[in-house]
């Protein structure tokens, strides 16, 4: 159940990181790419300091995308030497849909991290479709566990950011 | 009086809790060490010295990184 009275979270973004991820999203071609975002997390206001790429380990990699838990503790260990928080991760969908799947949905894992979604098409740019970067928070709650959309904002989109 | 020494799980993103091993049963496994901090396999993975171990195999490691599973579609 949401609250009304709950502000709607954000997650701040450099543009620069925003670029990165969806020419990440690009170069991953027909597959989904991933990775994990740092920084400083908090609930309800979250802020990227860095992005760290991780290469797609499902076994269908067109439909899917899995972190190898090796690959993110290496990731982690980076995060927690630099003194950076997990603020959470982020995977395309070269053909959609523009929310969390179900399969999203089945397999969130944890609590108030931010799940970005770079949505395509990045193969053909010349429609009026562009690719588009939308974050959602993961709200834990057993069988009411629900991903909540979260407003991005630049470091310099405004008073708050600074 | 225990002898065996507590097993210590670093929950990544969260807290190190630590477990007492008489307190998960005879013959406990990793999936019971999982259960006592309230995660379950198909959440996480358990790693001992920065490698994966099944969940159902006898828990013999004292320290324990749990990761909970990035993945979607």
């Amino acid at each position: 159940m949401t609250d009304s009275h709950t502000p709607q979270p954000v997650l701040v973004v450099p543009d620069s990181v925003r670029k990165a991820l969806v020419e990440a999203a690009r170069d991953a071609g027909p597959e989904e790419c991933c990775g994990v975002l740092g920084g400083a997390f908090d609930p309800q206001r979250s802020r990227v300091t860095s992005w760290y790429p991780a290469a797609n380990a499902a076994d269908q990699p067109r439909e899917r995308y899995l972190i190898d838990p090796t690959v993110q503790l290496e990731i982690f260990e980076r995060l927690e030497d630099s003194g950076e928080d997990i603020v959470g991760f982020y995977h395309s969908h070269p053909r959609g849909p523009p929310v969390p799947s179900q399969t999203d949905v089945d397999a969130a894992a944890w609590p108030d991290r931010s799940y970005v979604i770079v949505v395509g098409p990045f193969e053909d740019e010349r429609g009026s479709e562009r690719p588009a970067v939308r974050s959602w928070r993961w709200r834990d709650g057993g069988e009411t566990g629900h991903f909540e959309r979260e407003r991005l904002e630049s470091p310099r989109g405004g008073p708050d950011d600074a | 009086m225990s002898t065996d020494p507590p097993i210590t799980v670093d929950i990544k993103g969260e807290e190190v809790q630590e477990l007492e091993r008489e307190a998960l049963g005879p013959d406990p496994t990793y999936a019971d060490a999982l259960a006592a901090v309230d995660l379950s396999p198909h959440e996480v993975s358990v790693l001992v010295d920065g490698r994966p171990v099944p969940e159902d195999q006898p828990l013999e490691a004292t320290e324990l990184t749990v990761l909970r599973l990035i993945k979607g579609g």
